[in-house]
């Protein structure tokens, strides 16, 4: 045989294997059924619940399917009256001493045991055991009941492997098993809830849920998550508020856990929506005026691609200027990239992260920026044992269990660090003569200096990629904004282009990606006639607080984003609005549609959008996990003339400096204002800022950066090191856009 | 051979109910009659089966005390459905039997609840459980149905008796450390490889080491076996350890070290078995300060074992590992006598864990140590290795030189492929016996890494004679044997071959025949005993010599042996040195009698049928350094498993854990 696959059959009908399945993928491939309790598609089998045996001819006694691949020829089969039996025994087993509180338990209607218990028929009882006394645990956002869990370990599993925080553990012993907090007593982890989307039965729960509805009374809305750009998709599960007041509200937001994941914003910051009792026409009318007068339009990435769309028409009919820094500096990097790679899109994607045994990242706190993308490092980490270079100038405890190697380079330096990155990648690399050109002039000594890398540092990444095959480029928000960004994404291209590294450019916003393809932007200039749309301005159009004009929040509209994967993907109305939109404004300015989602066929094709309809536009994984969420862009030539700039010299970054950066569960102004997400808005830093600063832990400061002046409490964080400090930037204090560090001056506030 | 009055041990029923104690058959097996010199046992009930050592035993309360075992002193259950709450039923209802309030009905569900434990748990104890307990009902049904019909308690359900269990596994069993290997194989399967390496850290600090250069004894009792082919168990150790040192993380130590207890050891020798002694105690809370001879510490795996098959900075991290449990290391400090007598003084006790430093010699005529050329392979690898390590004295070049090695061991093996490294023009290895007994002393993938790297072996030699020019060695007449068989079935012999001999020019002569122990740091007057072969005598359990407080291990103690021999004897005897200098008293636990009694037992049967497993998957095999890369060099030859490479590997493992139990 040519290729590895392995034939064998199941039930009589001839399969085949690639390297590395078992009989129950294969089975489940081929639509043949075994039951599971414990098994979870991304992450290794937890082989706990014993259902998947299966027979083998030839072979004495059961063979576990789940994590047994199959060999050469074997005939295996999936049901007998041997097997039924054992697995209604293990059902029976599971249902000793189970509470009989269905009528009370948040997952019944939903629940794998009750399923499965019906299933199996299992209506007597022949074994039993004494009780045991085991009260509920409260996490915070998470509750978990020993009385109910099954011992499947799925959670154990998702959060080691998948997660990366691995929280939480089995203490072992036999019936008295339990899932128990890995450090100390309470739950210490970020709050993605996976173990709460995994449980299959009523074990762990969203504390804030519980007994708020039953699974069969809410509505289930597919959409894609507002947050980041990760382009995770959930489902919002909507009901009427009460019996009084029949709007839908949204009770709690779900995941396709078999495949996919969600962190603690996506899944617990869902109430961003903004309630309007109704249209407000007087606002209306003066909002149309403003846009009508106005000099330019200010808005941010979190709108759909259609809203960039309708400002982009707007911008063309009134002759607005359209200003958004974030979306503007990603579109000028991803040009500069094109000028190199001859293409429009980045080549990587999660899945490609996910798939890869060496990635680099650099300039990105990923942990938070982008929980997706950490996600898909510890998926390689654990599962591929990848390589993984963590470069940037602050370590992060978080990533300790993705990364294997740190590179602490000096604030402002990223483009010597990528120079001297490209210089080791691409050493053998076929370049122009004007390619080679660039690194022969590089100044080697000079740029590990000042960037603090050592050449043994980029030895020793260099020996731990030898074995590894599949590589992967992360480029970072600190690079987008970075004064030499251009040159930068220039090297990014180059390494992408001569390499085998695919890369993955991180965008900053849930749709800064689609905003930079769609939107003709302007530099933004500090005048004082400009509409502010979701951003600030003299006339405010937005969703949040204090607008002249409020519009619906992204749970509230449909349209569609574009995530880090280049994928165009669609989200719905989870909960209704009832005033005005976007659509209403610009079809008042005489660019008339019915619906926003009119445009959705008519995006950028220039930018590789495509001509298709939104309800069209699928939104779900195939049972065996295929990403069918809307599309993947097409991919557009772009003119190769951009050339590489010589590294000059690189900035130094003195004294206490602060990185911008949001503490865990919080993105934005939405996140903000999400009832269950921790707000944090203290300064963290290390005991080493703590004293080049000369602030002590609670202390109250006052932090000056750019042109402006903060208070803040100061949190020492034992996890931190060196002299930069964490500043949120959720609660709206610095410019997103902006490069993330920043000299400060910090003082004490002293009360009188 | 054992007395028992009922046994279904391994499938062998003996039935000796009824039967006047004299005429009692004895069993095949060497089952544990008497548990310690001062307790007999009443009976001993395991996986695969139960043997009675006396007429009068409580044999369902027996049961019920095995289930209870099951169910709350083994850690490793609760890992499935069959096992967690099938254990506990087959507990409940047992105890609910005894106590006097059973029904017949309660049988039928012991059975039913047995069988699907048998047929659908995760790991072997959770299959094997219900088997003594089966036995029992079954041979003793009377007894059952008695105190179900009379709803009155078992015999001695209130009596004081001892109830003794122990998990063990066949690869657990067979490593002279006793390394929890379904556990660490267990964390590389779920990904939780700071488990794996806490798994190994309870008997074995050293997982860099021995998840390369171990001669896996383990595998050779691999139940994997009996169905395909043994799991690679070695190279699934360095999984943990190597994440660990990968991401920088602290040391996973698998026990808190205790606060301090006021007692101080003193540990001779940084090797192997000095470094587990060390670890061992000073998690204990004691203070414990080891003295090495040489400059570095690791003993002979520092200076004798090369880097391309032991990488220093990896050794490193295992001697920071047990640095971090907070030991002094006193380096280029030789211990004699005198200091002996003062360590006496003042520290609770010793350990001497020195090695076998001493090449013997070939025994072959004119073999002078004053001839140049001769070279003992002690030296030549310290030289080599302190070079090559730590950039200590002087780089060995052999280039243009030709190198005859005498040996057939692991130390011979890196003599000869350390001399092609240093550029010899010619390597030979000189061996009395043939190939498959070389490969049987070493391994087969460090016979033929060997062969390829250019060694030439010459089998069935010997060295006749060292001929030299005015002391400067010029060459070797090599004798020729053939084995001849022994008429009357015996061991085949050696014998010379006449006329067959030839002369082999070289410039040096290197023996690695074998290592002695240098004793001279005992201070005559304690007369510590020896061995015949002149290593330090211990009972082989607990460790003493023979002068009390002082405690040996390891190559000195057992005669040159395996890394995971020394791991092994020194964990031990920091566990009874922990208890002695508290107590005075030398002392073994009730697991590690145990362990002793299966040791003797054996836990693995070769013969044994395995079921409910897929045959016909094979074992994985690393990646080893292309020949014409590494001999030229030190790069670590083996490349260890890719991820893929170690997750299929690690599915292959049948988490055979067993649960065996004494009643007393």
């Amino acid at each position: 045989m040519i290729n590895n696959m392995i034939q064998f059959k199941i039930d009589g009908i001839s399969v085949e294997a690639k390297k590395g399945e078992t009989i129950l993928n294969v089975a489940r491939k081929n639509g043949i059924y075994i039951p599971t309790m414990c098994y979870i598609s991304k992450t290794t089998p937890c082989a706990s619940c014993r259902m998947c045996v299966v027979e083998a001819k030839g072979v004495e006694g059961f063979v576990l399917s789940c994590n047994t691949p199959p060999t050469q020829g074997i005939e295996i089969t999936t049901n007998t009256k041997e097997l039924e039996l054992e697995r209604t025994n293990i059902m029976k087993l599971y249902d000793v001493n189970h509470p009989l509180e269905c009528g009370v338990c948040d997952k019944s209607g939903e629940c794998d045991l009750q399923n499965k218990t019906l299933e199996f028929n299992v209506s007597t009882q022949n074994f039993s055991t004494r009780e045991q006394h085991r009260p509920v645990e409260h996490w915070g956002l998470i509750n978990y009941d020993p009385a109910l869990c099954i011992m499947c370990e799925k959670c154990v599993h998702v959060c080691n492997e998948v997660i990366g925080d691995d929280a939480i553990d089995v203490k072992f012993g036999g019936y008295s098993s339990t899932i128990i907090p890995k450090k100390g007593d309470t739950l210490d982890c970020t709050f993605c809830g996976e173990c709460i989307a995994v449980c299959p039965v009523g074990a762990l729960v969203s504390s804030n849920f519980q007994y708020s509805a039953n699974a069969w009374e809410l509505t289930r809305i597919p959409a894609t998550c507002a947050h980041c750009s990760g382009g995770c998709a959930l489902e919002y599960e909507t009901r009427h508020v009460g019996i009084s007041n029949r709007d839908d509200s949204i009770y709690r937001v779900k995941n396709n856990f078999e495949f996919a994941s969600l962190c603690g914003a996506g899944r617990f910051g869902y109430d961003f929506d903004n309630k309007v009792d109704e249209k407000d026409e007087k606002a209306f009318t003066k909002a149309v005026a403003a846009i009508k007068s106005t000099k330019a339009i200010r808005f941010s990435s979190m709108i759909t691609n259609e809203e960039a769309h309708i400002l982009q028409l707007l911008k063309e009919k009134l002759g607005v200027k359209l200003f958004n820094e974030d979306a503007r500096k990603f579109k000028e990097f991803m040009n500069a990239y094109s000028s190199i790679s001859g293409k429009k899109h980045h080549s990587g994607s999660l899945d490609a992260i996910k798939q890869a045994d060496a990635v680099i990242i650099l300039g990105s706190r990923i942990s938070t920026d982008n929980p997706a993308l950490r996600y898909a490092l510890t998926t390689a980490a654990k599962h591929n044992g990848a390589k993984i270079v963590y470069a940037h100038p602050m370590e992060d405890a978080l990533m300790q269990n993705t990364a294997t190697q740190f590179m602490k380079y000096e604030v402002g330096t990223e483009e010597g660090v990528l120079a001297l990155l490209a210089n080791a990648i691409l050493n053998d690399a076929d370049l122009s003569e004007h390619e080679r050109g660039f690194f022969d002039a590089l100044d080697l000594g000079y740029l590990e200096a000042e960037s603090n890398i050592g050449d043994e540092e980029i030895a020793l990444m260099m020996k731990s990629f030898v074995r590894c095959k599949n590589y992967v480029l992360v480029i970072g928000n600190d690079l987008i904004a970075h004064e030499r960004a251009l040159n930068i994404a220039k090297l990014a291209a180059i390494i992408e282009k001569y390499s085998t590294f695919s890369l993955v450019v991180v965008p900053n916003e849930v749709n800064t990606l689609g905003v930079s393809l769609i939107a003709d932007l302007d530099t933004d200039e500090d005048i004082n006639d400009v509409v502010g749309y979701n951003a600030k301005g003299n006339f405010l159009i937005s969703s949040l607080k204090f607008a002249n004009l409020a519009v619906g929040s992204l749970n509230q509209q449909e349209g569609t984003f574009v995530s880090i994967d280049n994928r165009v993907l669609p989200t719905n109305v989870a909960v209704p609005f009832h005033g005005y939109t976007l659509n209403d404004i610009a079809s008042a300015c005489g660019i008339i549609s019915e619906n926003t989602i009119d445009y959705t066929s008519k995006l950028n094709a220039e930018s590789g959008f495509k001509s298709v309809d939104f309800d069209s536009l699928e939104n779900f994984l195939s049972p065996t996990g295929d990403d069918l969420r809307g599309y993947l862009l097409n991919e557009v030539e772009c003119k190769m003339d951009g050339t590489l700039e010589n590294v000059g010299d690189l900035p130094e970054f003195n004294g206490t400096v602060i990185y911008h950066s949001n503490p865990v569960l919080q993105f934005n102004a939405y996140t903000n204002i999400a009832k269950q997400l921790d707000k944090d808005t203290t300064l963290r830093g290390s005991a080493q800022f703590a004293q080049a600063a000369k602030i002590s832990d609670g202390d109250r400061i006052e932090i000056s950066f750019g042109s402006r002046t903060i208070q803040r409490n100061f949190k020492l964080d034992n996890e931190l090191k060196g002299t930069i400090a964490l500043n949120p930037i959720f609660d709206d204090v610095a410019d997103a856009s902006k490069y993330k560090f920043e000299k400060s001056k910090i003082v004490r506030v002293v009360h009188e | 051979m054992s007395k028992v009055y009922f046994s279904t041990w391994n499938g062998e029923l003996v039935n000796n109910i009824n039967t006047p104690i004299e005429e009692w058959k004895e069993s095949a097996y060497n089952l544990p009659a008497q548990y310690d010199d001062h307790r007999d046992s009443k009976a001993f009930i395991g996986w695969d089966g139960v043997s009675l050592f006396d007429a009068d035993v409580d044999v369902i309360r027996l049961a019920m005390e095995y289930a209870a075992q099951y169910q709350e002193y083994s850690e490793a259950c609760g890992r499935c459905a069959p096992g967690r709450w099938g254990g506990r039923i087959l507990y409940d209802q047992l105890d609910k039997i005894a106590r006097g309030e059973g029904c017949v009905s309660d049988l039928d569900h012991l059975r039913e609840i047995g069988k699907s434990m048998q047929m659908t748990s995760k790991c072997e104890i959770g299959k094997t459980v219900p088997n003594p307990i089966l036995d029992l009902m079954k041979h003793f049904e009377d007894e059952f149905l008695a105190c179900i019909n009379e709803q009155k308690p078992s015999k001695h359900y209130h009596a004081n008796v001892g109830y003794i269990a122990k998990i063990t596994a066949p690869c657990t069993d067979a490593c002279p450390a006793h390394v929890d290997i379904p556990g660490y194989i267990e964390g590389v399967r779920d990904l939780r490889f700071d488990d794996s390496l806490m798994a190994t850290r309870q008997t074995m600090p050293l997982a860099h080491v021995c998840g390369r250069v171990c001669p896996h004894p383990c595998e050779d009792a691999c139940r994997r076996t009996n169905l395909d082919e043994p799991i690679s168990i070695m190279a699934l150790k360095r999984l943990g350890a190597d994440w660990e040192t990968d991401h920088g993380y602290d040391f996973f130590h698998p026990m808190e070290k205790k606060p301090s207890i006021g007692k101080k050891v003193a540990v001779i020798g940084a090797g192997p078995a000095g470094l587990t002694t060390a670890y061992y105690l000073a998690a204990e809370g004691i203070e414990v300060d080891v003295f090495e001879e040489l400059p570095v510490l690791g003993g002979e795996v520092a200076v004798g074992v090369p880097e391309y098959r032991m990488p220093v900075d990896k050794y490193n991290k295992d001697i920071e590992c047990v640095r971090d449990m907070g030991v002094n290391f006193i380096v280029n400090k030789k211990v004699n006598a005198d200091d002996m007598r003062k360590f006496e003084q003042e520290y609770d006790a010793t350990m001497i864990a020195t090695g076998t430093r001493i090449s013997k010699k070939v025994y072959c005529e004119n073999e002078r140590a004053s001839i140049k050329g001769y070279w003992s392979a002690i030296e030549m690898l310290d030289q080599v290795n302190l070079w090559d390590k730590y950039a200590i004295g002087e780089k060995v070049d052999l280039s243009g030189k030709t190198v005859v090695c005498v040996g057939g061991g692991f130390t011979s093996m890196d003599v000869v492929r350390c001399a092609i490294r240093a550029n010899a023009k010619k390597v030979y290895m000189i061996y009395r016996r043939d190939e498959k007994t070389i490969i049987r002393n070493t391994t087969y993938e460090e016979y033929h890494e060997a062969v390829e790297e250019g060694v030439e072996f010459l089998f069935h030699s010997a060295v006749n004679t060292m001929t030299d020019e005015n002391d400067v060695l010029k060459s070797l007449i090599i004798d020729k044997f053939e084995l001849v068989p022994d008429p009357n079935g015996g061991r085949a012999e050696l014998v010379k071959v006449e006329g067959a001999s030839y002369v082999i020019e070289t410039d040096f002569l290197i023996p690695a025949v074998s290592q002695s122990a240098d004793l001279k740091l005992l201070p005559e007057e304690w007369e510590i005993e020896k061995t015949s072969w002149a290593t330090i005598k211990t009972n082989g359990k607990d460790y003493m010599t023979s002068k009390k407080g002082i405690f040996a291990s390891g190559d000195c103690e057992y005669g040159p042996m395996t890394i995971v021999n020394a791991v092994g004897q020194a964990k031990r005897a920091s566990s009874v040195m922990a208890r002695y200098v508290q107590t005075g008293e030398i002392s073994l636990t009730d697991d590690e009698i145990m362990e002793d009694h299966l040791r003797k037992l054996h836990v693995y049967d070769k013969k044994e049928k395995v079921t409910g497993w897929l045959p016909g998957l094979a074992r994985e095999h690393s990646e080893v350094v292309d020949v014409d890369i590494r001999k030229f060099n030190n790069m670590e030859v083996n490349l260890g498993f890719t991820q893929e490479q170690a997750l299929s590997e690690a599915d292959r493992c049948m988490r055979c854990y067993y649960i065996a139990m004494i009643a007393t």
